[in-house]
């Protein structure tokens, strides 16, 4: 049984608009110590993945179809006191240290205790120490515990903000941009102790970035978005060296090379159609180079096109003897 | 350039329009201010409680416009010195008088809508006069910064730290017995520094524009950057600021003329309390204490509904998704 | 200690504000038409009393002398005699600092304290019957007029039902006589004090709620909030130790801006209900021409909301850690 699958989760947002297809029948799933990345634009849906997993959407989100399933429970049909025993204890989540994910009133080693308290009986002095363990183990200076957010730096912030997010040494965690807003040094920095601290445990790892290079670093299975769906997913190396969708291939040559050949970069030209109102075919189709007639009309099926390798593209065909429909 | 600088200038000032078209057919400029207009109102418009504000507030006005009335219809009905001839003490509602008389005799309605013309005499003057002397204040301090800036300031926040209507207590101690329009000016003199202040800050973050930088290149002299520039653009907000300094202003007048430093030729509702309050009335003439107390809060909520609802029009964070 | 010094810092800039309305009044009570010794010199004096009255503010001396003698003086504690009390300054002031202060303060910090837990509420249950109906409550109590409440409040519950003096701090007897104890006698000043308490309780409550609300509103939609969700915590852990930790700031600040227009309100209520105030005093001194009374009761009060902004500013600075001291 895999740890994590979801299954054509679909979610829209309520707005004064209408509403917002955010995201459409999305499936992937994760095992035990497996690590997935999440890459795609702005909007496309990726963060809230993420906040579904973990039940935090905002109040005008609704789940209009499909499945979470967590060690086999649709996470979904849970109650709140039943999410509020998951969070953080099996599933957690490191924020982007940009945003104010910390609360600048209370002390940062006070909120990761209060992460450990709720889920452990440990007097407050266990759970000290237990916050100098995470300390050192991200590479901060366990006597830093008491100062508050403001006193850190952006690098130093996103280590605690890592801390906190092991504080319970949880089966599964989300890292929504985590590199994001700090400097390229502080971000491989930050990437190396990522990946250090994943092969050290059996945790599963969902991490979700615009950037498909820090991805590439972390991840062994990749999955892209675009527009609220997933068009392509497959082990990392094959989405690299094999790719199918037009959109990964244009993504991937969006992205300039220090090593090979000076060549010009091509930005994808146009823009993300708009989720109130998707268009009925393929909605990459007004931006893709390759387009066909029929990817106007009809939506693409997300098929396993190789093994483990899946492609929402008319234009990809199944390998022989390949292919089941997800 | 200069064109397109122009436009972010009214772009800015013009902030959420409603889309619609509505020529008058007069012009560019017209055009622009109509539609502006229209906009917000259309926001205005949303927030029922500023509605009712609003609906409040014209029933005050029209209040004041009728209270030019009853002295036509009989001299006993001059809320100063009409008296009627059949009373001489206060008395309940009745035909003749409709809210009752007060302990000399004279109508209490009456009373009370010259208090309405009082109150929008004084609170609209005193207001406009700190909210010109405020604005131009803070535009000025934060346009100029450095020692016009902290001097101007400095002398704004020891305003602020007094309270006003002690100061002018003391004042009357000096001077006299104030008259209501020397009442009007000492308001406009006080208020002015918080109004300084918010437009100030207003100004610091307006002076880093483009269009404004633009202007400071091509070489336009500072009043014109001030006046011409970021002036229009902090009108919403100093006419924010007028709502709240009408009441401020009226309050302090019923204050005085409660506590029994009001200018004695004016009938306004402050000293009708004074009067029901000082003649030891108080407790049997429900009549005479409720009206005047009732048309101060209900027009002090009015105005204050309608800050806060003006205050979703210049501020678009604090509008409803 | 920073803290210390941080106060040190502040009291000095309200030391120098208060010598600048010192100097001001200074400048206002020469300007004022009339012979200046009139402000100082009680008509009904004897020659005598006037001689000295003159060497002490120094009267006959040049103006900037004056302004000397006037800030010694001040500093000294020499207030000069009141008009209509017949006794100095000093005493008739100094028995009746301690009841405004009494008086305000409490009603502050009550009012402060209700309204952000009242709006700390309603925010968390906003769009409800609850949010509604109080925030309409908070909006009317806001708006009235003080004078008029305090009436009615008069009316209803110290004349009609009886419940409450309609006047006064103490009931004199009760004090004159010694066998009362200390318990009756505090519980005598609190039975007084219901009512003048409720009218300025009542007026700031609204605000400091309604301001608490929105405050609660913005604070909601930060990311810390949401991570506090996601790490598990109750809704009413995430709603008291985040939220309400952080939305409480700008109330704060909120009531050290209107403490200069509360004190406009304590003066009133003072005055209706005959509590025994520096309010009252300067009041009844500007009715009656008091003027040395007058001047001090309203450098008095200027000093009281100066030193009470200072209160305010360190509490915040100890509340918010961002702020550096």
């Amino acid at each position: 049984m895999s740890l994590l699958e979801i299954r054509n989760l679909t979610l829209h947002y309520g707005t004064t608009k209408g509403m917002v297809q955010a995201v459409d029948k999305v499936s992937f799933s994760l095992d035990k110590g497996e690590s997935v990345g999440l890459v795609g634009e702005s909007g496309c849906g990726k963060s809230s993945i993420a906040m579904a997993i973990m039940k935090l959407m905002p109040p005008n989100a609704v789940i209009k179809g499909g499945e979470i399933l967590f060690k086999g429970e649709n996470i979904l049909l849970k109650d709140d006191e039943e999410i509020r025993g998951i969070r953080w204890r099996e599933i957690s989540m490191v924020f982007q240290a940009a945003m104010n994910a910390l609360n600048p009133v209370i002390s940062v080693g006070d909120q990761i205790i209060e992460a450990i308290q709720a889920h452990n009986e440990m007097s407050e002095s266990e759970a000290w120490e237990k916050v100098k363990e995470l300390y050192t183990l991200v590479g901060l200076d366990p006597g830093r515990g008491k100062s508050y957010p403001h006193e850190y730096s952006g690098g130093m912030k996103q280590r605690a903000i890592i801390a906190m997010s092991l504080a319970c040494s949880p089966d599964l965690i989300i890292a929504d941009e985590p590199t994001t807003a700090l400097d390229v040094i502080m971000q491989d920095q930050i990437i190396q102790e990522i990946v250090a601290l994943q092969d050290r445990s059996d945790m599963a790892m969902i991490y979700i970035s615009h950037d498909i290079s820090v991805i590439a670093e972390t991840c062994g299975k990749t999955g892209v978005m675009y527009a609220g769906k997933i068009v392509e997913y497959a082990d990392t190396d094959s989405l690299f060296y094999d790719t199918l969708h037009p959109y990964t291939k244009a993504l991937l040559s969006s992205y300039p090379s220090i090593k090979g050949e000076v060549k010009r970069l091509n930005p994808i030209p146009g823009e993300p159609p708009n989720l109130l109102d998707p268009p009925k075919g393929c909605r990459f189709y007004p931006r893709c180079p390759k387009k066909k007639e029929i990817c106007k009309s009809q939506e693409p099926e997300y098929l396993e096109v190789k093994k483990d390798h899946f492609v929402a593209c008319h234009l990809v065909k199944r390998a022989k003897g390949g292919g089941r429909a997800r | 350039m200069k064109e397109h600088l122009a436009r972010e200038r009214d772009k800015d000032w013009l902030e959420d329009m409603a889309g619609r078209e509505f020529r008058t057919g007069l012009g560019g400029k017209w055009d622009r201010w109509t539609k502006g207009f229209l906009g917000h109102w259309e926001i205005f418009r949303k927030n029922k409680l500023g509605l009712f504000g609003l609906g409040l507030l014209i029933i005050f006005a029209a209040m004041a416009l009728l209270s030019y009335i009853p002295p036509l219809i009989d001299p006993m009905y001059e809320p100063m010195t009409g008296v009627d001839p059949d009373i001489l003490w206060t008395q309940g509602p009745t035909k003749a008088h409709w809210l009752g008389t007060d302990f000399i005799g004279r109508d209490i309605l009456s009373q009370l809508l010259v208090g309405a013309r009082i109150a929008f005499l004084v609170g609209i003057t005193a207001a406009f006069m700190a909210v010109a002397i405020g604005t131009s204040m803070g535009l000025i301090s934060g346009y100029l910064g450095k020692r016009v800036d902290m001097i101007l300031m400095r002398i704004a926040d020891i305003i602020m730290v007094m309270p006003g209507l002690l100061v002018i207590l003391i004042l009357s101690a000096v001077i006299g017995k104030l008259s209501v329009w020397n009442l009007v000016i000492i308001i406009g003199l006080l208020r002015w520094a918080s109004v300084a202040r918010v437009i100030r800050s207003q100004t610091l973050s307006l002076r880093e524009r483009p269009y404004v930088q633009a202007a400071i290149i091509s070489g336009a002299s500072k009043g014109r950057i001030i006046f011409r520039h970021i002036g229009p653009n902090v009108l919403p907000l100093s006419f924010l600021y007028m709502t709240f300094g009408v009441t401020t202003a009226i309050l302090v007048e019923a204050a005085l003329a409660f506590l029994g430093f009001g200018d004695p030729g004016t009938v306004s509702w402050g000293m009708m309390l004074q009067w029901v309050w000082k003649t030891g009335n108080m407790f049997k003439a429900p009549y005479w204490l409720l009206p005047p107390g009732i048309c101060i809060s209900l027009i002090t909520l009015s105005f204050y509904l309608i800050g806060r609802a003006l205050d979703e029009v210049v501020n678009p964070r604090l509008r409803q998704r | 200690m920073h803290l210390g010094k941080f106060v040190l810092v502040r009291a000095t800039q309200i030391a120098i504000t208060f010598f600048i309305i010192l100097s001001l009044l200074f400048i206002l009570f020469r300007v004022a038409p009339g012979d200046p010794a009139s402000l100082v010199i009680d008509p009904q004096m004897t020659p005598e009393d006037v001689e000295e009255t003159r060497a002490i503010f120094g009267l006959d001396k040049p103006l900037y002398q004056q302004y000397l003698i006037y800030v010694k003086n001040f500093i000294q504690g020499e207030f000069g005699s009141s008009f209509y009390y017949g006794k100095p300054v000093l005493e008739v002031i100094g028995e009746k600092l301690p009841n405004t202060i009494l008086l305000f303060t409490t009603s502050i910090i009550l009012s402060a304290l209700a309204g952000i837990s009242w709006g700390k509420v309603i925010a968390w249950r906003r769009g409800s019957l609850l949010d509604s109906s109080v925030t309409v409550v908070g909006l009317v109590s806001h708006t009235l007029f003080l004078p008029w409440i305090a009436l009615l409040l008069v009316w209803v519950f110290a004349y009609w039902m009886n419940w409450f003096p309609l006047t006064g701090m103490i009931t004199p007897e009760l004090w004159v006589d010694p066998d009362t104890g200390t318990v009756r006698k505090v519980l005598d000043v609190l039975h007084h004090m219901v009512l003048p308490l409720s009218v300025l309780f009542t007026i700031h409550f609204g605000g400091f709620m309604l301001i608490m609300r929105s405050s609660m509103l913005e604070t909601l939609k930060e990311d810390y909030i949401v991570t506090a969700r996601a790490k598990g915590l109750t809704e009413k852990q995430i709603r008291e130790r985040h939220a309400a930790k952080n939305a409480a700031l700008p109330v704060v600040t909120s009531v050290g801006l209107s403490l200069a227009f509360s004190i406009n309100g304590g003066a009133i209520t003072e005055t209706i209900f005959s509590w025994p105030g520096i309010g009252r005093e300067l009041v009844f001194s500007v009715s009656n021409s008091d003027y040395p009374l007058a001047q001090i009761a309203f450098l008095l009060i200027a000093a009281l909301v100066l030193v009470a902004n200072l209160v305010v500013d360190v509490l915040y600075a100890y509340l918010d850690p961002r702020i550096k001291y």
